[in-house]
């Protein structure tokens, strides 16, 4: 079967289902969408109307439903599911029911086995260690049990000890939980059980899973990221670069992501910044090599002040912020990279067609999350009405929305009120930051909710932190 | 307060509610044997343990899902081209109307007898753990509520807030949300009564227990 004869199901909603959509367009590929009655006015939903063929657009009971997916698909005639990120991107058994059902269909994303081995996180610092790759320690795993959680916080407190920490602290975090959702700090082993059990009962309503983990947080690091792409074959990895993603939440949720992670010909940092760059992206390489990684992926990493990195995980998945990384690459001197293509592109069999000598790297690309949400106040996302979203066309912005400008847009409370992706393009880290600023001097984001108030969004926190983007 | 005897002759000159029974997931659909103007029956037994009328059946990764009548009353539509087709989740399949029970004119009622605490956010609600832990053991009833105490939890995007209850004294004598769905703003989320007017509400009970005929 040739490439351009599959049919996408877009197993997602909003930004990245639009972004999926698109690139299968790209592609000459026939899609299909999904929706809940919550998300009838999402972009997604229009695009799918707009652009879709026959049968691209669906209404499910729950983007979580497995059945409900495998029904549309076949009734759609799809042939391949890309799960996007969250939902299933990550759940291995979803993605061996895809690929091993009667009427199979083909996972975008790696494949199960893989998916399987570093979704465990014990295997995947096993893994790290047998590679001389250095980890984050912790909780190797979701801890169900209240004395065994005990016995690990108090370990990881006398760690920090003897490693001259004067202020040690653990975190507790559910473990079915992510982006930076149901997680607390712990700086005193007495306090340690109630926040345990809050967490833990969190875990329960929210995710319906008891599990916690328990882990050291090291203060002042830098968060990076390698981007890794590697076609079906497993053998020849090349990555597109590192991400510096340390602008976050309270919550650790990521808002700004720049592209490349340290930029040492502008900055001085107390460490050889480089050298750190090609080390986590030579050991995420090796990694990958020696696992056969056959689609694309993250490898997370913190790197301390004294620039020692740690892998703290790897996410094998598309991530929401692939698209700072395309804006800076270029293939054979191309620009226009897309990485979400190139996932689809070699999920369905075909060879990468290049190596890592044919990518290189131009300018400085960052990513703002423009999110209805108060930064003053522990970032509490907004719910309401956005009655007015525009920004000028520029040649060195792109802008992933699925909230409407030309219509009034509620946001759903069932997901995280983020509004749009800004991706703004710079010749250096200078250009960058003038640009990224005149980006959001000139963007506007009105709106109002029940009771009147004016919309609250994190633009002045975006601005306010540009300045200090990739210093360290 | 209110004038029971009006709000009765009220619900008496329109008795009945329409009923769409729709498609809960996507799936291919065979209708049962149901025709316009045949009488179903809803849930029923002590614990509604028994189902009501089979509907239709909707099929998907080959386990079939019955679709039972939700209440009782008369088929008004059966909506038979969609027969052995496949259908999006929400799609309407059969339209009931519905003969209003007991229970349902007394919910009426008590939701304007009853002193109301509403959602103030559309959100999710759970109650706080230690009323909770009441509620499961010796149902909503058992519960003394009391101006600022802690009451619920209102949980939106995943984040928690918790919610102090504010209003008279009194027991829950109604709970009005779902676990795990959404409430709207301004919905009732329990129905409070008042120690002092326990009988009174106890009346009203009883007057539409003897009042209201149930039709089949």
């Amino acid at each position: 079967m040739q490439t351009k004869d599959h049919k996408v199901l877009v197993a997602n909603r909003g930004e990245i289902a639009i972004r999926i959509v698109q690139a299968c367009r790209k592609l000459g590929l026939a899609f299909t969408c999904v929706y809940t009655a919550e998300d009838a006015a999402s972009g997604h939903v229009r695009i799918a109307r707009e652009l879709g063929g026959d049968k691209s657009l669906y209404r499910v009971s729950s983007y979580h439903d497995a059945n409900e997916l495998m029904a549309v698909a076949d009734d759609a005639g799809a042939t391949a599911v890309h799960p996007g990120y969250g939902f299933f991107a990550e759940d291995y058994r979803f993605a061996r029911r895809v690929s091993q059902r009667d009427r199979k269909l083909i996972f975008i994303g790696p494949s199960w086995r893989v998916i399987r081995e570093l979704g465990d996180k014990i295997n995947t610092k096993r893994l790290a260690r047998s590679l001389g790759v250095p980890t984050v320690p912790g909780s190797d795993r979701p801890i169900y049990d209240e004395m065994e959680a005990e016995k690990v916080a108090q370990s990881l407190f006398e760690f920090q000890e003897q490693q001259g920490i004067r202020k040690p602290l653990v975190l507790v975090k559910a473990s079915a939980g992510g982006g930076g959702m149901g997680i607390e700090e712990v700086y005193d082993i007495d306090l340690f059980r109630s926040v345990y059990r809050r967490i833990r009962n969190y875990a329960l309503r929210q995710f319906k899973d008891e599990g916690v983990l328990i882990e050291q947080r090291i203060r002042d690091f830098n968060h990076l990221e390698v981007q890794v792409v590697s076609d079906r074959s497993g053998r020849n990895p090349v990555h597109f670069g590192t991400r510096n993603c340390s602008i976050q939440s309270t919550g650790l949720q990521k808002r700004i992501e720049i592209a490349p992670g340290f930029d040492p010909s502008s900055i001085e940092y107390g460490f050889d910044a480089a050298q750190v760059l090609r080390d986590i992206t030579q050991h995420s390489l090796a990694m990958a090599r020696k696992v056969g990684y056959d689609n694309v992926g993250t490898w997370e990493w913190i790197v301390t002040r004294d620039g020692r990195p740690f892998l703290m995980e790897v996410n094998t998945r598309i991530q929401v912020e692939n698209g700072v990384s395309a804006t800076i690459a270029r293939v054979r001197g191309q620009k226009g990279v897309d990485i979400i293509a190139e996932q689809i592109r070699i999920g369905l069999g075909e060879p990468l067609g290049y190596g890592q000598e044919d990518i290189t790297f131009e300018g400085v690309g960052i990513e703002y999350r423009l999110i209805a949400e108060d930064p003053d106040n522990r970032f509490t996302p907004w719910v309401g009405r956005v009655d007015g979203f525009g920004w000028p066309e520029r040649p060195w912005l792109a802008m992933h929305t699925h909230v409407p400008s030309d219509d009034p847009y509620d946001i759903p409370t069932e997901f995280d009120p983020n509004l749009a992706l800004a991706i703004i393009w710079g010749k250096d880290l200078a250009e960058a930051r003038e640009r990224g600023v005149e980006f959001l001097d000139t963007l506007v984001l009105e709106g109002a909710n029940n009771a009147g108030e004016p919309l609250r969004s994190n633009v002045r926190f975006l601005r306010d932190n540009t300045g200090r983007i990739l210093k360290f | 307060m209110f004038d029971i005897t009006q709000l009765l002759d009220e619900i008496k000159a329109s008795p009945y509610e329409e009923i769409v029974v729709a498609a809960p997931h996507t799936g291919v659909v065979t209708f049962a044997d149901v025709r316009e103007g045949s009488r179903v029956i809803g849930p029923s037994g002590t614990w509604k343990e028994k189902k009501g009328t089979l509907l239709a059946t909707i099929e998907r990764e080959r386990n079939q899902k019955p679709i039972h009548a939700v209440e009782k009353g008369e088929v008004k539509e059966v909506l038979r081209h969609l027969e052995g087709t496949f259908v999006e989740a929400g799609t309407p399949l059969v339209r009931l109307r519905h003969f209003l029970s007991k229970d349902e004119v007394l919910a009426i009622i008590l939701k304007k007898a009853l002193h109301l605490f509403v959602a103030p956010e559309r959100a999710k609600y759970y109650f706080a753990p230690d009323v909770d832990k009441k509620v499961k053991a010796s149902g909503a009833s058992s519960v003394s509520l009391h101006e600022g105490m802690d009451l619920f939890i209102m949980s939106r995007m995943k984040r928690e807030a918790s919610l102090a209850y504010s209003g008279p004294s009194g027991v829950i004598y109604a709970v009005y949300f779902q676990h795990n769905e959404n409430v709207d703003a301004g919905q009732p989320l329990i129905g409070v009564c008042p120690p002092d007017q326990l009988s009174l509400i106890e009346d009203v009970v009883a007057r539409v227990q003897t009042e209201w005929e149930e039709r089949e």
